[in-house]
């Protein structure tokens, strides 16, 4: 990739050194208008179209209806199957953070103990992450089958656990783990990655010092290492935050939210009330609340696991 | 960063007491964690690729074999059949041309108006540029799903449903504030004085565009094709709802009616047709896997 550019140049300060001289007010907007239009068009202008959409009750063929906030009233007050989708959203979040960032953290450390091979891990650990979401689905409908039996029953067989062994997709209590899974699964390479590369930033005189002090490998991580990489774990938590709020397709693929609504997420019950029940207004409402929810997860990362530095 | 080093002095003398002769201890203690960690790491690395190396087994076996056979054996014979079945039954050429179209359009978008609009906020400069900034990086946070609605309504106003640009708009747009961001935190290297220089001689913004900061952009065009391309490559929910003949499915609709329609019914075909569809991207990202994992971990940690 090239010589990457020098580390920590420090950026001139003074405001009028950041323009180029000569430069027009209409060349600034040749430059920034194009780039400017299509985002508008297609991410700010749904933002707001959305917000719009939710106060009216509309089937995208009749004459639109205003509703003021009643779309809002109904998703909190009187649909329960809003909140039971909440809920498993919540459990999909819990369960993708802990597989991608608990994963990423112990591969990544055992990694750096490692003396050769850690460029074949690295590249072997992220293949899952260029696989289509739709392959991923169909080869854990194939992993979890029961009849014939699949690689994950096949496995408990054999390790004597055989009386676990049930269709992990058709069990309400199991569904919602099983379609977490994939999403933790595809993604778990990718956070590893960007954990490993800040690991290796961390200076080498610094754990020497403390392994002469005969700090075990615990306070080592957990005293000098982790501080160290805390601004790279706060963008890695964030982006594994929202990707898992906005996970859709392996659920979606995978089980379409059933049985029931046992493994129903916000996003999927989005997706069908637009366009399997064509309630715009509706899945408007719900659409907006997904991007509060992003907005308020990433707002409470930043804040928690910004304070511990005090 | 020294900040860090008070941090350090001050928690570490907290270590356990120190007990005896530690070295010859600590060396053997050092040799054991190497091989457990070895060892875990191997397990971990075969629990993630083997469901892959299961899928490209599998679309190699017998139906005969498959049936019988449990899902860790070798397969007795090697068959291609599967992958002729596959070709077919489904469009899977159709849809290889249909996604190498959108992936091609999206990443012509994303380098030309990543690249236009990282001039204009990191080297241009103007007053607003920090409220334009905040509004592009919005677009990282802001989920895919928000679109989808008033996508859909815009392009059955404006005619666009059911073509190539649907999917190539929103999926430019949502990888544009990354984009951006990768050439800004480029540019931002680029020292003021080349451009300085460059205005001396009279070289308006459009020329020193041109002819400094284009020629400089290529690593980071790399860059940002190659992040880009997986997720756009590899795109579900957009392609699923805008697009609705089967002259334009990508290879993730392409595949999903393949499942569809035979999941159960050719079971090994099956296996064979996924094996078809991720095979290039794996391809590609196991020749150039060096510049992907480079773009993937500046994405985030220049954070």
């Amino acid at each position: 990739m090239g010589a990457p550019p020098p580390p920590d140049r420090p950026r001139q300060s003074v405001k009028e050194a950041k323009m180029l001289p000569g430069r027009s007010k209409i060349s600034v907007l040749v430059f920034l208008v194009p780039p400017l239009a299509v985002y508008a068009f297609a991410v700010l202008l749904p933002i707001v179209q959305s917000l719009f959409l939710s106060l009216f009750k509309w089937d995208g063929i009749t004459d639109m209806k205003f509703v003021g906030l009643d779309n809002y009233v109904k998703m909190f007050t009187r649909d329960d199957v809003f909140w039971t989708s909440f809920g498993n959203a919540m459990g999909y979040l819990a369960i993708c953070l802990v597989l991608q960032l608990g994963g990423a953290l112990l591969v990544a450390g055992l990694l750096t103990t490692l003396r050769r091979g850690r460029e074949l891990v690295k590249t072997l650990y992220l293949l899952p992450a260029v696989i289509s979401t739709v392959a991923i689905a169909f080869l854990f409908q194939r992993i979890y089958s029961y009849e014939p039996t699949g690689l994950l029953n096949q496995v408990l067989e054999w390790v004597g656990l055989g009386s676990l062994a049930q269709p992990w997709l058709s069990n309400v209590d199991t569904v919602l783990a099983a379609v977490s899974v994939p999403e933790g699964w595809r993604f778990a390479g990718l956070y590893m990655l960007i954990v490993y590369a800040a690991l290796l930033a961390v200076p080498k005189d610094l754990e020497e010092a403390a392994t002469l002090d005969r700090a075990n490998w615990w306070q080592i991580f957990w005293r000098i290492k982790f501080p160290y990489i805390r601004p790279v774990w706060i963008t890695t938590t964030i982006m594994a935050a929202t990707y898992a709020l906005r996970g859709f397709d392996i659920p979606y693929l995978l089980t379409n939210g059933g049985p029931g609504q046992a493994s129903e997420l916000l996003t999927t019950y989005m997706y069908k009330t637009a366009f399997t029940h064509t309630d715009y207004g509706y899945a408007s409402a719900i659409s907006v609340f997904i991007v509060v929810e992003c907005l308020v997860a990433v707002g409470l990362i930043y804040f928690l696991l910004r304070r511990k530095v005090d | 960063m020294t900040l860090l080093t008070p941090r350090v002095d001050r928690k570490v003398p907290a270590a356990p007491a120190p007990d005896g002769d530690v070295a010859p201890r600590r060396r053997g203690r050092l040799h054991a964690h190497r091989v457990i960690s070895s060892t875990l790491v191997t397990a971990l690395v075969i629990m993630q690729v083997y469901p892959l190396v299961w899928l490209f087994m599998t679309s190699l076996r017998t139906e005969q074999d498959f049936a019988s056979s449990n899902p860790f054996s070798l397969p007795t014979e090697f068959t291609l059949d599967n992958f002729s079945r596959a070709f077919s039954t489904g469009n899977l050429g159709l849809n290889i041309v249909n996604s190498l179209v959108v992936t091609l359009g999206a990443n012509v978008l994303i380098v030309v108006l990543g690249m236009m609009g990282a001039y204009a906020l990191e080297v241009l400069g103007f007053r607003l540029k920090t409220f334009v900034r905040s509004m592009f990086l919005l677009g990282i946070i802001v989920p895919v799903q928000i679109a989808l609605v008033p996508l859909f309504i815009d392009y059955a106003n404006i005619g666009l449903l059911d073509t190539y640009q649907s999917m190539i708009i929103p999926l430019a747009a949502f990888s544009l504030p990354m984009s951006i961001y990768l050439f800004s935190s480029f540019y931002s290297y680029i020292s003021r004085e080349t451009y300085e220089a460059a205005s001396m001689d009279g070289a308006g913004p459009y020329r020193v565009f041109g002819q400094i900061t284009l020629p400089l952009s290529v690593n980071t065009i790399v860059t940002v094709v190659l992040v880009n391309s997986i997720f756009i490559w590899n795109d579900f929910i957009f392609a699923n709802t805008f697009v609705l003949s089967d002259e334009l499915k990508t290879i993730p609709l392409g595949l999903q009616n393949y499942i569809g329609a035979m999941g159960n019914v050719d079971w090994t075909a099956t296996f064979a047709a996924v094996c078809v569809t991720i095979t290039p991207l794996m391809l590609v990202f196991l020749v150039l896997n060096k510049a992907m994992i480079y773009g993937l971990e500046s994405g985030a940690n220049k954070g």
